[in-house]
Formats: structure tokens, C-alpha cells, sequence
């Protein structure tokens, strides 16, 4: 047993160098944020010695990031509502309603799942242009919901699936309509699965960049992370600028990182083990 | 088929097999509107995803497959037949782009090996597991530009990368700067950002092992490659499968983020890869036509690298 041991420290210590590179580099651009530029170029690695926090305040308020950060949020909550609330609809019909055709559906939904956006993107921003949505929140909404509503409805579809059939049964033996049942009993009973696939989704739609160079061409209009990708020429020669806007691009996602650590993995790998 | 609502008694056998449309016609006592309405509701309830999935992304496909086939600028839309496909085997910049996605798929085993590896340690409980699930997930929930724009400032030629080696004596490496190294050092950054992905997936798999089978093998004296070989490969086939595919998937449609924000395809040209040459193309060329073919011949890249690897996966698979 003592060999195994000592071969499990062997291991534990290159595990914990790779942690470190894992964290390191976020905490370096947070410390140098919080530094003065002199500061920063006389030593990059020393810690700060105080939260000095007029970069973020530089950066949030020069270089639109504000503005950015208002239509983010924006896009990213007209997203999640809609996906939740589509998802949740067609999750239900498919896994507890009979109907002719609903297993095809089920199958394109999972065909749509393989198709990239880089293979659709082109035609994609043409129909959207024809249509008078690009440059639009809502044309942006809805090119992430048509992302990732197929994502949402797979694993709305399996998570509602394990609910018995006996349960809706007896909510349309006590008089709900197919609609009571959604309101009453599916929406109220899928709130995890819900919850799980918001988070993810807001991520997704948080950290995109493609999508949003592609559908929001106007600078009034860009979204967050667009925007980061435009500081680095702005601040090339003032680092810490530069890593107070990164910072506050990724906050956000730390904060829910923090608070939905397990949902966000248990939703990743929700596809994994079902199929 | 109407529901089989109200009538539950009949309808529960027929569920075993969901949603398969095909079941028994339940009987037809109810005509009242609200019924009708009911007989509708599936439908109202799917019809506002079909639309979107059918409107902006199935249709999208059609539309772009045959939009390849037609021209730009002075020919917009007239039919050109594939001589979009024969300029773009001719561009160096996408043969280069389909270069790397070699490399990508060369590089796979390396990137699945990783977090595979990482998961095995910490399922058999490395001192500090439960840490290193969460640190190691971490940058994953990241978006790309962040990532992307941080390593910007750590290997950047004068940057703290650099220093650090130059205190080891090594370097100074020309991360981004170097076309011989710089998409290795994008493909290293992107595994350095989702390795936690696949390390999560990992873990679920292991979830699903049989300890008592890993408890025989180690009575029976099984060091720990032997263990690795013959119980955990075996015993997440289907994980394993799975990694590989979303990893090559992810490998090859969201790098965008990480090659616009740190080389935009530079040093000349040697960090492109389709999905950039498709919105280079698009986006700063206007030449949505072009860039459908492109689009195309990505999408036919990623199915047969996606059957090619799931039929290997079998093979080796059933050998063992």
C-alpha cells in the first residue's frame, strides 16, 4: 500500500501544477488590472498592493463598454426566456403527447443538433438580412435560439421523459386541458432541468462571438464580447486598461460559474450518458 | 392521431411505445370545440420550435448548398456550376485551412487522452479530487475571446510566458508570431480551455463503471496501465466514443473566437481553418456565394471525419 501511495503523490503533484496554470492565468490579468501602468511594466508578476480600481472604472466607462454589457444582458435574457419557453413546449409534446409525426420531429431536431453554424451562417445572415432582422435585438435573439433550441429541446425531451406517465394522467383526470398540464404540471415539475439548461444557455449566448459579429454589425449594437475583442488595439500600450475590460467580461461568468458549478456540469453531461 | 387524452386506461400501453404516432385509435366519444382545440395542442406546442429550427437552420442548409453552386458580385446568383469548388482547391489559404484541420485531427488522441487521464486520477480519488474537478472545469465556462485575449497577453513576444522562460534559459518563442508554431499554440490554448469539458464528460462515464470490477482487477494485483487497458477503455467505450466526436466537433467549429481575437488567421495565413475562411470570406470579402461552398465542403469534412472515427472506435472497440 505504501507504493501506491507515494505513485499517488507522483501524480497529485503534476495535477496540482496543472490546476495552477489552469488558474493562474485569470488571476494574472485580474492582478494586473488592478495596477497602475507604471506599476504593471516595472514588474508584471508582483501582486498589486492595493485594489486600485480606476481601470475598470476606465474601462467601463471609455470604449462603449457599458453600452455593450446593456445589449449583452439583453440579448442573452430575450434568448434564455424564449429558448426556456420553446424547449420546454415542444420537450413536453415529445416525450408525454402522441401524435403522428412525433418521433420524425424528434429525429430532425437531433439532425438539426449535427448542423454547425459555420456550414448555415452564410445563408443564414442573408435570410435574416432579407428579413430586416440583422442589426436588431431580435434578430440576434433568434439566431442563438435557433443555435441552441435544438440542445435545449434533447435534453428537455429526456428530462421530461423520466417524469411517469401516471402523473399527467391523473392532472387530466382532475379536468386540465394538454396546456393545464404544461402550466401546472410540467413547467413547475421540469424548474431543474430548466434551471441547468438556462445557465448553460446564457453562457453560450454570453460567450459567443461569432454569431454577433456576424448579425450586429453597428457599433451601437455590439455585443460584450465583440467588444473585448476590439480593446486590445485600443490599449495596446496600457495593459492594465485592457485587462480591467477582459476582467469585466468574465465576471459574469465566474459569478455563475460559482453559483451553478454542478448544474452547468451536470447539463454538459446530461447528452453523454443519455445517448 | 388525436390523443389519447381522457382515456388514459387505453392509452398507457400504447405509450410504451412513445410517440411513435402509430398506436391504436382511441375511441371517438368527445366532440365538443374544446376537444378539437385539444387535438391541436401538440401541435401548437412544437409548431413555434419546427419553425425555427426549419426556418433557420435546416432551410439555411438547403439554401446554402445550392447557393454554392451560383456566383458573386457581377454573376450574383447566376449558375456557375463548381466553379466556386474548383477556386477554392485552388486558394492556398483553404488548402491550408484543410492542412490544419489535419493536424487537428492528428493532434485528437493527444487532446482526448488528456482530460481521459486527468478523469482516471481523480476517480480513483488523487488527493484533492473534488478540487480539481471544479478548477479544472473552470476555464470552459470561459468565452473564447476572454480566453483568447488573455493568452494574448501572456505570450505575447515580450510577455510573462516569455520571462519566465527566459529565467529557465529557454526561449524567447515567438508564440503567435511564428507560422512554424503558432497553430500549435492555438490548438494548445483551445485544449487548455475545454479540456474540463471532457474531463466532466469523463467522470459521468465513470459514474456508470462497475467499482467491483476495478476492485477485482486490483486484488488481483492489475497495476494501474494494466487497470487503464483492460477494465476503464473497455468499460467507457461509449464515453470515450462520445469525447471524441464532440471533441473534434468542438475543434473545428469553435476555434473562431480564439483565431479572430489572436492571430486572425496570421501569420500568414498559417492559423486559418475553414470556419475563419468561411467568415473571411463572408464577412470582410462579401462573397457569401464562395463562402457557401466553403461552408460545404466543411460540412462533408466534419461528416466523414465524424463516421470515419465512430466506425474506427467500433473496430477497435469490438478487438478487445
Amino acid at each position: 500500500m505504501r507504493g501506491a501511495r507515494i505513485s499517488r503523490w507522483l501524480i497529485a503533484v503534476p495535477m496540482a501544477l496543472l490546476a495552477l496554470a489552469t488558474i493562474y492565468p485569470l488571476v494574472f490579468t485580474a492582478n494586473a488590472a488592478m495596477k497602475t501602468r507604471r506599476d504593471y511594466i516595472l514588474d508584471r508578476f508582483a501582486f498589486a498592493d492595493t485594489l486600485r480600481w480606476d481601470n475598470i472604472a476606465t474601462a467601463w466607462t471609455s470604449a462603449g463598454t457599458a453600452r455593450y454589457f446593456f445589449n449583452s444582458v439583453t440579448v442573452v435574457a430575450g434568448a434564455v426566456a424564449l429558448l426556456l419557453l420553446l424547449g420546454s413546449m415542444s420537450g413536453f409534446a415529445l416525450s408525454h403527447l402522441r401524435f403522428r409525426g412525433s418521433r420524425a420531429l424528434l429525429l430532425g431536431c437531433l439532425a438539426a443538433l449535427f448542423v454547425p453554424f459555420q456550414v448555415i451562417m452564410v445563408p443564414l445572415v442573408r435570410t435574416m438580412a432579407d428579413t430586416g432582422l440583422v442589426d436588431t435585438y431580435p434578430g440576434l435573439i433568434l439566431a442563438y435560439v435557433a443555435q441552441y433550441l435544438p440542445f435545449t429541446i434533447y435534453l428537455m425531451t429526456s428530462y421530461y421523459s423520466a417524469i411517469p406517465a401516471e402523473i399527467v394522467d391523473a392532472a387530466r383526470i382532475d379536468g386540465n386541458t394538454t396546456y393545464g398540464v404544461y402550466r401546472r404540471i410540467m413547467l413547475p415539475m421540469g424548474r431543474p432541468a430548466l434551471l441547468s439548461v438556462g445557465v448553460l444557455n446564457a453562457l453560450f449566448c454570453w460567450n459567443d462571438v461569432l454569431i454577433a459579429l456576424l448579425m450586429m454589425p453597428s457599433a451601437e449594437h455590439r455585443t460584450l464580447m465583440v467588444g473585448v475583442t476590439s480593446l486590445r488595439g485600443q490599449y495596446s500600450a496600457d495593459i492594465p486598461t485592457f485587462a480591467s475590460g477582459v476582467l469585466i467580461a468574465a465576471v459574469p461568468v465566474l459569478a455563475v460559474y460559482l453559483f451553478f458549478q454542478r448544474r452547468i456540469a451536470d447539463a454538459v453531461t446530461a447528452g453523454s450518458t443519455k445517448g | 392521431m388525436p390523443l389519447g387524452d381522457f382515456t388514459p386506461l387505453l392509452a398507457r400501453p400504447a405509450r410504451a411505445g412513445r410517440a411513435d404516432g402509430t398506436g391504436a385509435a382511441p375511441p371517438r366519444r368527445r366532440r365538443t370545440g374544446r376537444l378539437s382545440a385539444e387535438r391541436l395542442s401538440p401541435f401548437v406546442l412544437i409548431a413555434p420550435a419546427v419553425l425555427v429550427i426549419v426556418l433557420f437552420r435546416l432551410w439555411p442548409l438547403l439554401l446554402g448548398v445550392n447557393f454554392s453552386f451560383t456566383g458573386d458580385g457581377d454573376r450574383n446568383g447566376a449558375a456557375v456550376g463548381l466553379d466556386n469548388y474548383a477556386e477554392l482547391f485552388a486558394d492556398p489559404l483553404f488548402l491550408g485551412a484543410l492542412r490544419n484541420v489535419g493536424w487537428l485531427v492528428l493532434l485528437l488522441p493527444v487532446a482526448v487522452a488528456i482530460p481521459g487521464m486527468l478523469a482516471t486520477f481523480i476517480y480513483l480519488h488523487v488527493p484533492g479530487h473534488r478540487f480539481y474537478r471544479s478548477v479544472y472545469f473552470f476555464p470552459a465556462v470561459l468565452s473564447p475571446v476572454i480566453v483568447g485575449s488573455i493568452f494574448n497577453l501572456l505570450l505575447s513576444f515580450d510577455g510573462p510566458v516569455n520571462s519566465l522562460l527566459g529565467l529557465a534559459g529557454l526561449g524567447p518563442v515567438d508564440w503567435l508570431g511564428d507560422s512554424n508554431v503558432a497553430m500549435f499554440t492555438v490548438v494548445g490554448v483551445h485544449v487548455w480551455a475545454t479540456f474540463g469539458m471532457s474531463l466532466v464528460v469523463f467522470l459521468s462515464g465513470f459514474a456508470t463503471l462497475d467499482p467491483a470490477l476495478l476492485d477485482a482487477a486490483r486484488s488481483d494485483g492489475a497495476t494501474l496501465p494494466q487497470v487503464i487497458r483492460h477494465v476503464i477503455i473497455p468499460g467507457l467505450s461509449r464515453t470515450i466514443q462520445f469525447v471524441f466526436v464532440t471533441t473534434m466537433i468542438g475543434m473545428l467549429t469553435s476555434m473562431f473566437g480564439l483565431i479572430y481575437v489572436m492571430t486572425s488567421g496570421g501569420p500568414g495565413g498559417s492559423t486559418y481553418l475553414p470556419e475563419y475562411y468561411i467568415w473571411i470570406q463572408q464577412g470582410q470579402m462579401n462573397r457569401p456565394a464562395f463562402a457557401s461552398a466553403a461552408s460545404t465542403v466543411l460540412f462533408l469534412v466534419m461528416l466523414v471525419v465524424g463516421l470515419a472515427q465512430v466506425s474506427f472506435l467500433r473496430r477497435t472497440g469490438k478487438e478487445d
